[in-house]
C-alpha cells in the first residue's frame, strides 16, 4: 500500500542507437509530490509516458499499485490508466465540446462502452464534477465550448478532468509551459493542493528549477536519459543543477530565477 | 556599369530559374494542346449569328406548358440527389473510421478500404450509369446506384481527411482516462468532426443535383431523361423551358445550402 508506483530499470529507445531512457529507476509513495527535472530531449515526457503506458516501454517495468503493468493490454491497461490522472501542455481538450462534456470524459474509463458513447453518466457523478469546477472556478463556465477558454482556464479544465478518474496517481506533463506567470501560480497551486487534500501522489515534469523546489518534496533530475539526482529539494544544490543541465548557472537565470527554459 | 547597385534577390536565385522555366514549359503545352483540338477562337464570334438564331428562334420562347411530366421527372433528380448523397455518405461514415490513420483498428485494413475509395471516385457517375444501364436497362434505380457509388469514393476520401486533421491530442488524453474505442470515437473524432462532416455532406448535395441531371440524360431517369426525349424528338422551346427549370432548381438548392452552411457551422 504504502508505493502506489516502482519504476525498475526503465529503459525506452526510439529506434536503433539512442536510448531515450536510459536505465531510470525510482519509486513514489502515496501522497508524495516529485518533480523531474533536466533539459530539453532529456527524456523526462518519455518517462511519464511509459508509466500509463502511452510510451511502450522497451525494457524495465512499472509496478503500479503492486501490478506490474509494464505489458497489460486491453482492458487490464484501461482499468490501470483510469487510475492515473494525466496533465498536459496542450491541455488536450476536444474542444468542440462543452466543459462539461470535457471533464466527464474522466469517468469514462468506468462506464461500460454503450453508457460511455451515450453519454449515461451517473447523476452523483455530474454533482462531483460541478463540485470541483467551482472549487476550480470554473462553475459559471460549465456550458462553454471549450474552445472559448483562455489557457490557464483550459488547463483548469484539464485537472478537473483528471481528478473526475478518481487517480491515485497523477502526471503531469509540463503543465505551466504554455501559461504566463500568473497562471502558472494558479495551476500549480491547484495541483499541489487538490493532490494533497485527496492524498494523491504527483510526478510533474518542469522546466523551471525555482517552482520545482517551490512544490515539490522530492525532485529527480535527469540528463540525457539517465537519471543524475534523485533527493529533497533542500539537496539539489547549484553544482547539482549545473551539472543536470550540463551548463553554468549564470546560463539558466533569467530575472534572478532559475528557469531554464529547454 | 562599374557603379551598378548590387542586386539583392528577396528569393533563391535557382529556385527562381526553375519557377521560370516550368512556367514556359506549362504555357507551351497548354498552347500546344489548345493547338492540337484546332478550336478557333474567332468561330464563336464569326458564326454568332447562327448560335443566336437557334436561341432565339428554336429556344425561345420556353414552352412550359407542353413540357408534361417536368415536375414529377424533376422531383425523380431531387430524390435521386438526395438519396445517393444520403447513403454514401452513412456508408462513408462508418468506413472513415476504419480509413483513417488515426483511428483505423488494422493498417492493412485501412489500406484496401482507401484503395476501394480511389477506384470507386475516380471512375465518374457517367461512365458507372453507362456500366449499369447496359446491366440492368434505363431507370432511375440506375441513376441512384451510380451516383451512390462515385459520392461514396469522394466522401470516404473527405471523411477520413477530416478524422485525420482531428489530431492526436485530444485522443491521447480519452486514451490517457481509460476509454476504449468506441468511446473513443463518440466523445472525441465525432465531435470534432461534425464541421467537416456537414461541409462535405452539403457540397455533396450540390455537385449530385447537377450530375444526377446528366446521369439521367444517358438513361438514369428523372429531369435528364425527359430532356434528352425532347433535345432528340427536336421539340426545342419544350427542352429551353426545361433546361430554365433545372438551372432554377440549382440555384435554389445552392441558396438553401449556403444558408444552411451557415447556420450549422460556427
Ligand atoms: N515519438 C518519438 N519518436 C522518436 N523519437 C522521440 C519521440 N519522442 C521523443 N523522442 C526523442 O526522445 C528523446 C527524449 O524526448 P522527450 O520528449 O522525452 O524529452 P523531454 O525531456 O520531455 O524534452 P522537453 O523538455 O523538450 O519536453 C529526444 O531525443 C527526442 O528526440
Ligand atoms: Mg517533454
Amino acid at each position: 500500500m504504502s508505493k502506489p508506483l516502482i519504476v525498475e530499470h526503465l529503459t525506452k529507445s526510439y529506434g536503433p542507437g539512442s536510448l531515450a531512457v536510459d536505465d531510470v529507476s525510482f519509486e513514489v509513495k502515496q501522497g508524495e509530490f516529485v518533480a523531474i527535472i533536466g533539459p530539453s530531449g532529456a527524456g523526462k515526457s518519455t518517462i511519464l509516458r511509459c508509466i500509463n503506458r502511452m510510451v511502450e516501454p522497451s525494457d524495465g517495468r512499472i509496478l503500479f499499485e503492486g501490478n506490474d503493468i509494464s505489458h497489460v493490454q486491453g482492458k487490464k491497461l484501461r482499468d490501470a490508466r483510469r487510475r492515473i490522472g494525466m496533465i498536459f501542455q496542450h491541455y488536450n481538450l476536444v474542444y468542440r465540446l462543452t466543459v462539461m462534456q470535457n471533464v466527464m470524459h474522466g469517468r469514462l474509463g468506468y462506464m461500460s462502452t454503450m453508457d460511455g458513447i451515450l453519454n449515461r453518466y451517473k447523476e452523483e457523478d455530474k454533482e462531483k464534477a460541478l463540485k470541483l469546477l467551482n472549487k476550480v472556478g470554473l462553475l459559471e463556465y460549465m456550458y462553454k465550448r471549450a474552445s472559448e477558454l483562455s489557457g490557464g482556464q483550459k488547463q483548469r479544465v484539464g485537472i478537473v478532468r483528471a481528478l473526475m478518474q478518481e487517480p491515485s496517481l497523477l502526471l503531469c506533463d509540463e503543465p505551466i509551459a504554455s501559461l504566463d506567470p500568473n497562471s502558472s501560480k494558479v495551476i500549480m497551486d491547484l495541483i499541489y493542493e487538490l493532490t494533497k487534500e485527496w492524498n494523491i501522489s504527483c510526478i510533474v515534469n518542469l522546466h523551471q528549477v525555482h517552482v520545482a523546489k517551490e512544490y515539490a518534496t522530492r525532485i529527480i533530475g535527469i540528463r540525457q536519459g539517465k537519471l543524475v539526482f534523485d533527493g529533497p529539494p533542500s539537496e539539489l544544490t547549484n553544482v547539482m543543477i549545473e551539472e543536470i543541465y550540463n551548463t553554468s548557472m549564470e546560463n539558466l537565470m533569467i530575472n534572478g530565477e532559475v528557469r531554464a527554459v529547454g | 556599369m562599374a557603379d551598378k547597385q548590387k542586386h539583392l534577390p528577396l528569393v533563391d536565385g535557382g529556385e527562381k530559374k526553375m519557377v521560370t522555366i516550368a512556367f514556359f514549359v506549362m504555357l507551351a503545352l497548354f498552347t500546344a494542346a489548345t493547338a492540337y483540338t484546332q478550336f478557333n477562337p474567332f468561330t464563336i464570334l464569326k458564326e454568332q449569328s447562327t448560335f443566336w438564331n437557334f436561341i432565339t428562334q428554336d429556344f425561345l420562347p420556353p414552352d412550359i406548358a407542353k413540357a408534361k411530366g417536368l415536375w414529377s421527372a424533376m422531383l425523380q433528380t431531387l430524390g435521386m440527389a438526395l438519396a445517393a448523397t444520403f447513403i454514401a455518405s452513412c456508408l462513408a461514415f462508418v468506413f472513415a473510421f476504419l480509413g483513417s490513420g488515426t483511428t483505423a483498428p488494422y493498417p492493412w485494413l485501412s489500406k484496401i478500404i482507401r484503395a476501394v475509395g480511389s477506384f470507386t471516385r475516380n471512375i465518374p457517375a457517367l461512365v458507372w450509369s453507362f456500366i449499369l444501364v447496359m446491366a440492368f436497362g434505363i431507370g432511375t434505380s440506375v441513376g441512384l446506384i451510380a451516383l451512390t457509388v462515385e459520392t461514396f469514393g469522394f466522401l470516404l476520401r473527405a471523411f477520413i481527411e477530416t478524422i485525420d486533421e482531428v489530431g492526436s491530442e485530444s485522443l491521447e488524453a480519452l486514451n490517457a482516462c481509460g476509454a476504449d474505442y468506441f468511446q473513443k470515437l463518440a466523445q472525441c473524432v465525432i465531435p470534432a468532426a461534425i464541421p467537416g462532416y456537414i461541409s462535405w455532406f452539403l457540397y455533396c448535395i450540390e455537385v449530385n443535383i447537377r450530375s444526377s441531371t446528366i446521369v439521367g440524360m444517358v438513361g438514369g431517369g428523372g429531369v435528364g431523361l425527359v430532356l434528352m426525349i425532347y433535345i432528340k424528338s427536336f421539340k426545342y422551346h419544350v427542352a429551353g423551358a426545361i433546361i430554365l427549370a433545372i438551372a432554377a432548381v440549382v440555384i435554389l438548392v445552392d441558396l438553401t445550402t449556403n444558408w444552411l452552411r451557415k447556420r450549422v457551422l460556427v
